[in-house]
């Protein structure tokens, strides 16, 4: 009796599972032609999520988005790259991944499939700091990417309440802390300040201008990490002054956070993207329409720079449609197309989009981002930019939840860094 | 007759067991090398996650069963409207975690959340309240939603222990004149252990590789103050992709939760068989 229980058991499991495998089997016979696009879930996905929907319209070719939140983009992304199973046809990528990604070969090189349609590559249309983040290395190497979303930090801050306390907009952090001062003592519900200093990409990302405005830099001549130096520390203490006058729970603020307080008044100054712009005079959503003014980040010791944070357009090796991709790639980043979705909100990573009359009407923020743009610097362009980052992301949160002193902190990240690189030489 | 199940379970287990058990031994060139546990024997951080982890685990082991028990005890009885309260009372646990996350995040926002926007309204001054966002509350604040999500599974479980007793020694205990006091610690604490033993054991295998509230709550922020293994793990795995350091970290907090749970099975086991014998 046992054993034709045991038997009728397996041959029930084994129909199960012929079942399973059938139907599995079904699906990926009949994956139909398309382009599956990896998107950042937040307002720089928004434009490429239209313009993906807009090309399947036009020529019917299907395409699927994958939206994900950021930290997921990048895990997602990075486990299809190594694995190569060509899950993703096209991905966007914040550029500080960039290095990473095409270090370990895992993009396609655009410059082939560029020469394959007749053209020797993009177009001087392409703004050169934009375009210098698509090489790997650095400006000089092979094409592996197109630049989409053409984001560069810019200063924020409330014009009216610059003009009712008589402040000149400011030039220098040294101006910036004055102004926060007067107007966090002048103004009842307004902090002066408000800052991202969520542990990682958050704080690090409004970190560096301060950092390089103070003359810091994360390493030496000789690649050696010098993020204790005394500049460092001057830059971070500064940081830490600015905190006290923005809101409560400032330590594990994201972008969402910072830009609800500007949007709902409740914060004078800040760092941001330009992809935050249109929402700052959408009535829907501000409440200090037209009150805010965008200036370039302040310098201090040596003239500041914003920090670049291009979003840019890459095709993963293992792809299997690659020419399709390519052509997506290549309409997407047209002038024309540009222009559509500059229309939409997405920061321009093109001359002619910048110059153009209409755009220029309707985002007074025009000349002020292609400034920033211009006299941008990026991140450091290392593979191992997400560990450093990360390591150096705790400290500075520690530091400004008041765990540990600005030079303990920089001194244990500096020595978290050396680590780092000593373990990936 | 289980020969089948077996198969499917080892086949499904013990192969990506194996497979990372080899990683936690190679490198990422594959060359055989003890190195990731020499690294992990120095990992300051590890040891503070651990720390952060094993902390975790006893406050809201301890917070879960006193709650859990004391509920299961109170609504044992014939109470009015007992049926509607039990209904409530297990809500939080059928929340999907991530949704429970989002929801305390919005809560505790220090500037729109809903517990500083309350006491704000009545006149109290909410400016050091940080919750997440504060190096000393964000472990505890932590700690109280996932108190807030799983007392409810213990109550169950506790509380179908309850039920399950017989009820002559109370009709003999009350015969006797015997307090509250007295039936609890000599009635139902003895006969509750068995319910009691596979019930902590239950929770503490799912606190020590607590993983989802964090992430959502504060990804291990500020600094490193919520950070706990799996997170640690996580992170080694998936951001840095570092997966034979990953894999030693996983083996490591594997060995010990299972010195945590033979152990515990022994102490309380002991009980059991003394309580029986």
């Amino acid at each position: 009796m046992k054993l034709r229980q045991s038997l009728r058991l397996c041959l029930k499991l084994l129909a199960l599972l012929l079942l399973g495998g059938s139907l599995l089997g079904c699906q990926q016979r009949e994956s139909k032609p398309g382009l599956t696009i990896a998107v950042n879930a937040g307002v720089e996905g928004d434009a490429l999520k239209a313009a993906a929907r807009d090309y399947e319209r036009r020529f019917g070719i299907r395409t699927q988005i994958v939206e994900l939140p950021y930290t997921n983009l990048y895990e997602k992304q990075l486990v299809d790259l190594v694995t190569g199973t060509g899950a993703y046809d096209v991905i966007m990528l914040d550029d500080p991944w960039f290095s990473r990604y095409a270090e370990s070969g895992q993009l396609t090189p655009l410059e082939p499939l560029f020469q394959k349609r007749g053209s020797p590559g993009p177009d001087s249309d392409f703004l050169a700091p934009c375009l210098a983040l698509c090489r790997h290395p650095y400006m000089k190497g092979p094409l592996y990417a197109l630049p989409y979303v053409g984001n560069s930090q810019l200063f924020f801050y409330r014009k009216d309440l610059f003009e009712k306390y008589r402040l000149a907009p400011p030039s220098t952090w040294g101006e910036v802390l004055r102004a926060v001062r007067i107007i966090s003592s002048g103004e009842k519900n307004v902090h002066g300040y408000v800052m991202r200093a969520a542990q990682g990409n958050a704080v690090v990302a409004d970190f560096m201008p301060l950092f390089w405005a103070f003359g810091a830099e994360m390493f030496d001549a000789h690649g050696k990490p010098t993020v204790d130096s005394p500049e460092a520390i001057a830059a971070l203490k500064f940081m830490l002054e600015l905190g006290k006058y923005s809101p409560p729970g400032y330590v594990s603020f994201n972008a969402d956070e910072v830009s609800a307080h500007l949007l709902q008044g409740t914060a004078a100054m800040s760092i941001n993207w330009p992809a935050w712009i249109p929402a700052v005079d959408d009535p829907t959503k501000s409440r200090v329409v037209g009150k805010i003014a965008f200036g370039q980040i302040p310098g201090e010791k040596v003239p500041g720079r914003a920090e670049i944070g291009n979003w840019l357009l890459a095709i993963p090796r293992g792809s299997r449609n690659v020419e399709q991709a390519f052509d997506f790639l290549l309409w997407a980043t047209s002038a024309e197309q540009m222009k559509i979705s500059a229309l939409r909100g997405n920061p321009p990573t093109r001359w002619s989009i910048f110059a153009d009359a209409e755009l220029q009407k309707k985002y007074r923020s025009y000349p002020a981002q292609l400034e920033s743009l211009q006299n941008s610097r990026p991140r450091p362009r290392t593979p191992l930019w997400n560990e450093i980052e990360n390591a150096f992301g705790v400290y500075l949160s520690k530091a400004n939840s008041g765990e540990l002193g600005a030079e303990e902190a920089l001194s244990r990240a500096n020595r978290e860094i050396a680590e780092i690189l000593k373990r990936n030489p | 007759m289980l020969t089948p199940a077996i198969l499917v379970l080892l086949g499904l287990s013990l192969y990506p067991l194996i497979f990372s058990l080899r990683l936690s031994l190679t490198n990422s060139e594959g060359v055989w090398t003890l190195s990731q546990f020499e690294r992990l024997l120095r990992d300051g951080l590890f040891g503070i996650a651990l720390v952060q982890t094993f902390i975790y685990t006893l406050v809201a082991l301890v917070l879960e069963f006193g709650l859990g028990l004391l509920l299961a005890l109170l609504l044992n009885r014939e109470l009015a409207g007992r049926k509607i309260f039990r209904a409530i009372l297990l809500l939080p646990m059928l929340l999907p975690t991530v949704v429970v996350g989002i929801i305390w995040r919005l809560i505790y926002n220090p500037s729109f959340g809903l517990i500083n926007g309350s006491f704000r309204a009545l006149g109290i001054d909410t400016s050091g309240w940080l919750w997440l966002s504060g190096q000393k509350t964000a472990l505890i604040s932590v700690i109280l939603v996932d108190v807030w999500q799983w007392t409810p599974f213990m109550f169950l479980l506790l509380l179908a222990g309850l039920q399950s007793l017989p009820v002559e020694p109370y009709e003999a205990a009350k015969m006797d004149g015997a307090s509250a006091w007295q039936i609890f610690r000599d009635i139902t604490w003895p006969a509750l252990k068995p319910t009691v033993l596979v019930v902590v054991l239950l929770r503490i295998l799912d606190l020590v590789r607590i993983f989802d509230q964090i992430f959502i709550l504060t990804e291990g922020g500020p600094g490193f103050a919520t950070e706990t293994a799996s997170l640690y793990i996580y992170r080694n795995a998936f951001r840095f992709f570092n997966l034979n350091y990953a894999a030693a970290l996983s083996f490591m907090l594997l060995a010990l939760s299972t010195a945590v749970s033979l152990w515990l099975i022994r102490l309380l086991g002991k009980r059991v068989a003394e309580a029986r014998g």
